[in-house]
């Protein structure tokens, strides 16, 4: 697969992640080189019309100067799909970023499929296929011997996944977490200012934090997604999106939000993962608890045997802090995947 | 507060065996109690006193079970003390109108005894928000208790948010 640590990879789907992970490569990839002697090319660029294939490797600067005008690029191919053509590409590495449909996952989850069919290994941004199909993508890479990645999936990049690896000898016992950030900003400025849900849904609408369509966000079904990977990837369960039982947060009133704050508590729409169950509603949470976390920020409390409480925050959208988890993860594919071609020989 | 009872062997550091699993699973120890004077075939019984996290204390103590086993101490009785438990949480819909006298009876003849009660609303006929705390018995689990509210409020087609 890897030649030394040169990675060659294709990217489907070029929004808002996609482009926001190529700028920071682009900007980060001498850093990248010097510190892990990891060597980046892209090599295809698929979009849902088409692909742009290069196998001399993709020019990031000219790219990301009008990506705008790829569809006239010279090596633009028209009416191309990745199940068509990832076998014949020469890639070690497929980055998945396509928007995807909630329900089905699709079109990343085929992707994700055809990649690892093709022994690619794969970094993906999309949740939907984690919540919807875990195992089968799961047991397809251990079949296929592939490595797959996606920590952009819950609360970008800060760390939810990947803390795995340090805390292999402890035991996690609970997990409670804030994991979508338009929820929690209505929820913060509801109990700061006092506003209805509706005032608060409308600002996070005007400021960008909420989609047209909210609902995804406020009926949990987006928080639930996260909280079936995470549960799946830190404590070992096999769990899809049908297992939670799910409470979003437009039935909370004002008044709710001032009787909650008279008794030292404030109303937030917790993610849990606990005796074998996954619940997400909204939860009273004492006013100095770590989960009391303002605006559009994301908080993990992951209950551990030996640490007690482990406690991770940060930004959990963004296309950047996506982009940064992708860059993450395909730095530490390349490393094992290194690792392992050194074992076998 | 939970009791344990124990008999260890009459040798120095049979008690620090004894306390290690106890402090490694969070309990804080609040006494220790040797009965020299019961001692028999070298072992003497110990009585210890500690507390562990709410909402932890079964997992815990079959932690520091495993681990007493594991260490030969022979554990002689183990009592979780019998106090009531409280629940916060904030009902809200129509709480009035589906009447809330009804509400606090039902939970009364399940003995949870609502004990607090603060409200908020514009017009009694209105969609209104009331917190109750309830204490209920140790013997009732967290989820049968939940059980419970979440029937009426199934039923009275309201929306609980709990602590």
């Amino acid at each position: 697969m890897c030649k030394g640590m040169e990675v060659k990879f294709c990217l489907i789907g070029m929004g808002n992640v996609g482009t926001s992970f190529l700028k920071l490569l682009k900007e980060k990839r001498e850093s990248v080189r010097d510190k892990f002697n990891i060597n980046t090319k892209l090599v295809a660029i698929f979009e849902y019309d088409g692909a742009l294939i290069n196998s001399n490797g993709i020019d990031l600067e000219d790219l990301l100067r009008d990506y705008s005008n790829l569809r006239n690029n010279q090596y633009w191919e028209s009416n191309v799909k990745v199940q068509d053509l990832i076998s014949t590409l020469d890639i070690d590495l497929c980055i998945e970023t396509t928007p995807t449909k909630p329900d089905t996952g699709e079109p990343a989850l085929t992707h994700i499929l055809e990649a690892l069919k093709n022994k690619i290994d794969v970094v993906s941004s999309n949740k939907a296929p984690f919540y919807l199909k875990y195992d089968i993508i799961k047991n397809l890479a251990n079949k296929m011997n592939c490595l797959v990645k996606f920590e952009a999936t819950v609360a970008s990049c800060v760390p939810a996944l990947s803390i795995k690896q340090n805390l292999i000898g402890n035991t996690i016992t609970r997990i409670r977490a804030i994991l979508n950030g338009t929820n929690n900003y209505i929820l913060s400025r509801m109990t700061a200012e006092g506003v209805s849900f509706s005032v608060a849904l409308k600002e996070a609408q005007e400021l960008g934090y909420a989609e047209t369509d909210p609902t995804l966000d406020i009926n949990g079904y987006d928080t639930a997604g996260k909280l079936v990977i995470l549960s799946n990837e830190l404590l070992g369960w096999s769990k899809s999106i049908e297992d939670v039982s799910i409470k979003g947060i437009s039935k909370i009133t004002s008044h709710a939000v001032e009787l909650a704050k008279l008794d030292g508590f404030v109303i937030k729409h917790l993610a849990i993962a606990e005796n074998n169950d996954l619940i997400v509603e909204p939860r009273l949470v004492r006013r100095d608890s770590p989960l009391n976390v303002q605006g559009t920020l994301n908080v993990i409390e992951l209950q551990t045997k030996y640490a007690g409480s482990v406690i991770m925050m940060g930004k959990g959208a963004g296309g950047f802090e996506a982009g940064a988890a992708i860059l993450n993860d395909l730095i530490s594919i390349t490393i094992e995947r290194e690792r392992m071609i050194k074992q076998k020989s | 507060m939970i009791y344990l009872e124990v008999k260890l062997p009459d040798i120095p550091g049979s008690l620090i065996e004894l306390i290690k699993p106890v402090s490694l699973y969070g309990g804080n120890i609040y006494g220790v109690l040797h009965h020299h004077d019961k001692k028999i075939y070298n072992l003497i019984p110990v009585d210890i006193w500690f507390e562990l996290s709410e909402g932890l204390i079964q997992e815990s103590l079959e932690n520091i079970k495993k681990d007493l086993i594991k260490k030969n101490i022979k554990i002689i009785k183990i009592s979780v003390d019998a106090k009531n438990q409280i629940l916060t949480f904030i009902l809200t819909g129509h709480v009035f109108d589906t009447d809330i006298t009804d509400t606090i009876k039902r939970l009364d003849s399940k003995n949870i005894k609502v004990f607090e009660l603060h409200a908020k609303f514009t017009e009694v006929d209105e969609i209104s928000s009331v917190m109750m705390k309830v204490e209920y018995p140790e013997i009732m689990t967290k989820v049968e208790l939940l059980n419970e509210i979440e029937e009426i409020c199934k039923e009275k087609k309201l929306f609980i948010i709990r602590s």
